[in-house]
């Protein structure tokens, strides 16, 4: 591997850093877990980078690689301390952004995706992000139909935590 | 539901996230970093399994060892044996590194599932193959000392503690240590191997099997 690649890699990486760091934030709990998924995305990116021809874009496939080496290939087990204290860090809400009610509910919401399972979690991740079913069941490997029918269910177990 | 969904997509996507950004450097740092992935670790703990039963014939003691299995006069069967394991242990290592080189974090997340489950399960039956065939070896051993009519030559270093032991009392006596020996070894054995793997895939297996049932 030449050191234009590395260089081309690094930047690009350091540009669309966010996405990782959403991934790491939706499935650790604390910021050495968070660190350390980064960092074994990181190295699974870097690894696949070389058989990514650019015919799509280095976001998009940035997605299969996180989320792959988030739900399948991480091994640590997520460590339940400081989890108050990260949380209320990483999903501080700009207040003057909502009202009160807003910003409770999102708070709430927050709370309510992380503690779905991990597939779960990728399909909210996913559709948060904007993506569509097509997408999303190319990204996990089921079919659109079941992206939708998943989702369904995912809203409702989301009411089921939000309203118990 | 929909709206507090709608309403955590717009906050999502307009979100910074509030963690320090990594420079250039942090991350061309962490891109040489080891992996830590559960392939690398399947992968370490398979080439242990394939290396370590065999190098420990390595070891003088157990080189010696071997002289037993010529006094009860197994060793000629021993050999073909070894020699047939041997040549499975190779299709082995072959099919492992066939499916190891399918594995691709750029695939689907089921198919990526998949194929590990379907690599580690080679390195399964391997390690079940080695454990049936330390049996037979086993079961080879104990026929032998059933068969041989002078056993106290055998073991020469026994000769003189057992004077008075008759010959039938001492072939069963030794043909029962080598069988509880046998059936311990391969009950730890298998149980470290099933427990490492158990724990290495227990959350990739909920995972594979939550994707899976969504294929009606």
């Amino acid at each position: 591997m030449n050191k234009e690649l590395e260089h081309k890699f690094v930047t690009e990486l350091q540009d669309n850093q966010n996405i990782v760091h959403k991934v790491c934030t939706l499935y650790t709990n604390d910021r050495d877990s968070h660190n350390d998924l980064f960092q074994e995305i990181t190295i699974q990116l870097w690894k696949a980078y070389p058989k990514f021809r650019g015919d799509a874009k280095f976001s998009t496939w940035m997605y299969r690689v996180a989320l792959n080496t988030a739900i399948t290939l991480y091994r640590k087990q997520k460590r339940r301390i400081d989890t108050a204290d990260y949380e209320s860090v990483i999903f501080k809400i700009k207040a003057d952004e909502y009202d009160e009610t807003e910003e409770l509910q999102l708070k709430l919401m927050y709370k309510a995706v992380k503690q779905l399972n991990d597939v779960d979690k990728a399909l909210v991740f996913l559709y948060l992000e904007d993506k569509n079913y097509t997408e999303i069941s190319e990204t996990l490997g089921i079919s659109e139909v079941n992206a939708r029918v998943k989702m369904n269910r995912i809203k409702t177990k989301l009411r089921t935590i939000l309203n118990p | 539901m929909t709206d507090e969904l709608e309403l955590l997509k717009k906050d999502w996507q307009k979100k910074e996230f509030d963690v320090p950004k990594l420079s250039y450097d942090e991350i061309h740092k962490m891109i040489w970093k080891k992996s830590s992935s559960i392939v690398r670790w399947i992968l370490i703990i398979s080439i242990l399994e394939f290396t370590v039963p065999h190098l420990l014939y390595l070891l003088p003691s157990m080189r010696e060892g071997m002289e037993i299995y010529d006094n009860i006069g197994v060793s000629k069967y021993l050999v073909i044996l070894s020699g047939f394991t041997y040549l499975i242990a190779f299709y082995f290592i072959f099919q492992f590194y066939k499916r190891f080189k399918e594995i691709s974090v750029l695939d689907n997340s089921k198919n990526l599932m998949k194929k590990i489950i379907k690599t580690r399960k080679t390195v399964k039956y391997y390690v079940i193959f080695s454990l049936s065939m330390i049996m037979v070896t086993i079961i080879i051993m104990v026929i032998g000392v059933y068969l041989n009519d002078n056993i106290v030559n055998a073991f020469p270093e026994l000769k003189d503690s057992l004077t008075n032991i008759s010959p039938e009392k001492l072939k069963i006596t030794i043909m029962m240590s080598i069988g509880i020996f046998g059936v311990i070894l391969t009950l730890i054995m298998g149980g470290i191997y099933f427990l490492l793997y158990g724990l290495l895939l227990r959350k990739l297996k909920q995972n594979y099997s939550e994707l899976r049932n969504l294929t009606i």
